[in-house]
């Protein structure tokens, strides 16, 4: 086994935490090395834009983001006793940022406060007025496009750049939901409409999800990699799966031990400071993973909380094909994927014996193949014909619901169930609560309601239960007031191992129906302020 | 420079007005397509050469050439439904081998017309093997043909998967919000 030169900070995780973090404290001269478990894909090796017929099986079989799914990390988990949920986790430099949509908004001032407004769950550890100025500075960094539509349930940022146009099916569709009273606006995506940063605006293909091959879309190795780099304190350990955290006698943290995914050699990095970001389900496991005679149940689980809470969201999805644009000529509407938003209006209409909301994302499925092709009955000409003409009124909406923290819901590790590198896999266990299942069925009715006042074909793709969790899972390793129910401070900064800190999605108290990413980043930045300041003082 | 390579460019320079790269590009994309034509000859993995014809005039009735484009035969839908079969698990296999036995010998007694209209009977809800080899066979059918250069292309007309310097919005004011 070798070992390097002790590091100021290690960070696990190169994905939209890991990417803030790494950024913020090189600039703040620490001494930082990165692991990541998988490798880099250049922009070159990316197959967003290959058409179906170049692939092997077109597509059909995940082969545009297989890339992203290095090792055998789509396998390495198991589910028990579970409702229909999946974890997505890749394993690609830049993790997750390299395979999103780019939504990225902001949580309301009470979707901190569900204990206090809702008597649900509990309260987060801070408030969204403490978490505003880092809102303000990662949106400035990452870029986001959008407008400031005056919704407390949405706050903005004063520095938008300027919203994606619309497509037609999305100005008809605002038509009928101004109709209803109710909202919908230009999203905000972490997407480029004008150049910034050494990086081009958008150039509308539609394929965010399978990796911007210019870097239009917020990655973190084109956008925080590189300003880490330039300060001459990063260094980055790629194809490095970390094991386990060794810590010191007096149970701090003190080194990571990983394994080479390339030699199988087991190496260790010695650093002052252990942040992890590997993602709500891989960073529990890693601390599960770390047992040693101080903590016994794994590092910073004294309390037995680590893993507990896990949630994310509830997905729906369901597809119109407008009357109104029947039989248009082709026109190219791939965009940028997702361009308006229905933020959650349910809280308007007073309280509720439900807790939560959701908000509605819009076509953010592709243009390019038939979906309908699919649902329509029959075969033959007119078959063909229908399917041809059908196509240019295609609006897609997918609605995207909080699902509660409960402790009964979570990841724990199984000694007996192993990867390839021998390290014991997660297994999940979840059931959606009673409120989970109402709100998800409120959530979809909402969608049909609002294409009952358009004229068209509807396709539903929900079933008799909801899924999870939409790429979205957050929770296992939570901040909190109450040490008793939690693991971390409002800094991310574990109670029990002062010098271990965990920003990705597993720090969340609670989950809104908004997208995590930008409050994840903002999180971690903040932490990572916090990590300067005591650094200065010597407190770390 | 290939047409990705270029259409990549032209994303990079999109401040330069003067640099007419998108003419570059779409004749860069006409080399493209006339090179793809150009692939070797596929060779039956799972099906015999009978079934796989069988296959071709099954797929062809369910979409078929017309006035406006080639159909599912000349898409070539059943090769990529032997490939797709071929890198299946065993049950699918079976699935094929079976529901292919069964249409034939049902076109037999009748005629391939009638047992295609006959196994769609029940297309929403199938209830016997011969219904649900019938969904099976326009899932493979709709798959393969929309994913083909042939309906892409030519069928749908699809103008995107591009480089665009700004996005076409809606200019219809009678889709708008008075």
């Amino acid at each position: 086994m070798s070992k390097s030169e002790p590091f100021d900070v290690c960070i696990i995780g190169s994905g939209a935490a890991g990417g803030v973090m790494a950024k913020e404290l090189c600039e703040g001269g620490a001494k930082v090395i990165m692991l990541e478990a998988g490798r880099e894909v250049p922009h070159a090796e990316f197959l967003s834009h290959r058409w179906p017929y170049e692939l092997p099986y077109r597509g059909l079989r995940g082969e545009k983001q297989a890339p992203f799914y290095q090792g055998d990390i789509s396998k390495s988990i198991a589910y028990a006793d579970s409702d229909n949920v999946g974890m997505d986790r890749v394993r690609v430099l830049g993790g997750r940022t390299l395979h999103w949509n780019a939504v990225t908004l902001r949580y309301a001032p009470r979707d901190f406060k569900e204990w206090s407004l809702q008597g649900v769950e509990e309260d987060w550890p801070l408030s969204y007025e403490e978490l505003e100025p880092y809102y303000d500075r990662i949106e400035q960094i990452i870029g986001v496009c959008g407008n400031d539509d005056h919704l407390e349930i949405l706050p903005a940022g004063k520095h938008y750049l300027p919203a994606i146009p619309w497509r037609c099916s999305e100005h008809i569709l605002k038509r009928a939901t101004s109709a209803m009273g109710i909202p919908l606006i230009a999203v905000r995506k972490a997407v480029l409409t004008k150049p910034r940063d050494n990086r081009p605006p958008c150039h509308y293909c539609g394929h965010c999800m399978d990796g911007c091959d210019v870097g239009s879309i917020f990655t973190t190795p084109d956008c925080m990699l590189p300003k880490a780099r330039a300060t001459g304190n990063f260094t980055l350990r790629q194809n490095a799966l970390a094991r386990e955290i060794l810590v010191d006698r007096e149970g701090a943290a003190k080194a990571v031990s990983f394994i080479d995914t390339q030699t199988r050699a087991e190496q260790q990095v010695e650093a002052k400071l252990i942040v992890v970001c590997c993602s709500t389900v891989e960073s529990a496991r890693l601390l599960l993973n770390s047992r040693s005679p101080k903590y016994p149940m794994g590092l910073a689980n004294s309390n037995g909380i680590v893993g507990k809470y896990l949630h994310g969201h509830l997905g729906n999805s369901v597809s119109i094909y407008l009357e109104e644009l029947r039989g248009q000529r082709p026109s190219n509407q791939d965009g940028a994927t997702d361009h308006v938003y229905i933020p959650r209006y349910n809280h308007l209409s007073g309280k509720s014996d439900i807790a939560g909301g959701w908000g509605m994302q819009v076509n953010y499925t592709s243009y390019m193949f038939p979906h309908h092709a699919h649902r329509l009955p029959g075969y033959g000409s007119s078959f063909k014909q229908n399917v041809r003409k059908m196509q240019p009124g295609y609006l897609q909406m997918g609605s995207f619901a909080k699902v509660t923290a409960v402790a009964e819901n979570h990841v724990t590790v199984d000694a007996a169930r192993v990867d390839a590198n021998g390290i014991p896999i997660p297994v999940v266990r979840f059931r959606f609560s009673e409120n989970d299942r109402a709100l998800w069925k409120q959530a979809n009715q909402s969608m049909l309601e609002i294409f009952s006042h358009l004229k068209g074909n509807v396709f539903s793709s929900a079933g008799d239960a909801p899924t999870g969790f939409a790429s979205h899972e957050v929770g296992t390793v939570r901040m909190g007031k109450d040490p008793r129910t939690s693991v971390l401070n409002s800094y991310c900064q574990a109670r029990e191992v002062k010098n271990l800190f965990v920003t990705d999605g597993s720090c969340f108290t609670t989950s809104s129906e908004k997208n995590p990413t930008l409050t994840i980043m903002a999180l971690s930045m903040r932490a990572a302020d916090y990590i300067k300041e005591q650094r200065k003082r010597g407190d770390l | 420079m290939d047409r990705r390579a270029l259409l990549k460019l032209v994303a990079l320079t999109a401040l330069s007005p003067r640099m007419n790269a998108l003419q570059a590009a779409a004749a860069c994309d006409m080399k493209a397509a006339s090179a793809t034509s150009s692939a070797p000859e596929y060779k039956l993995q799972f099906f015999s050469e009978d079934e796989s014809r069988l296959l071709d005039q099954l797929m062809e009735m369910m979409i078929p050439a017309d006035s406006h484009s080639p159909g599912a035969h000349a898409a070539k839908t059943n090769l990529f439904a032997d490939m797709m079969v071929a890198t299946s698990d065993d049950a699918v296999k079976q699935q094929w081998r079976d529901g292919i036995r069964l249409i034939h010998e049902e076109a037999t007694r009748s005629s391939l017309a009638e047992a295609l209209r006959k196994a769609s009977d029940n297309e929403a809800d199938p209830k016997t093997d011969l219904e649900r080899f019938f969904a099976l066979l326009k899932q493979m059918t709709v798959d393969g043909y929309y994913t083909s250069e042939t309906a892409i292309h030519q069928e749908l007309r699809y103008l995107g998967n591009t480089y665009v310097m700004s996005f076409p919005e809606c200019t219809h004011p009678e889709h708008h919000d008075p």
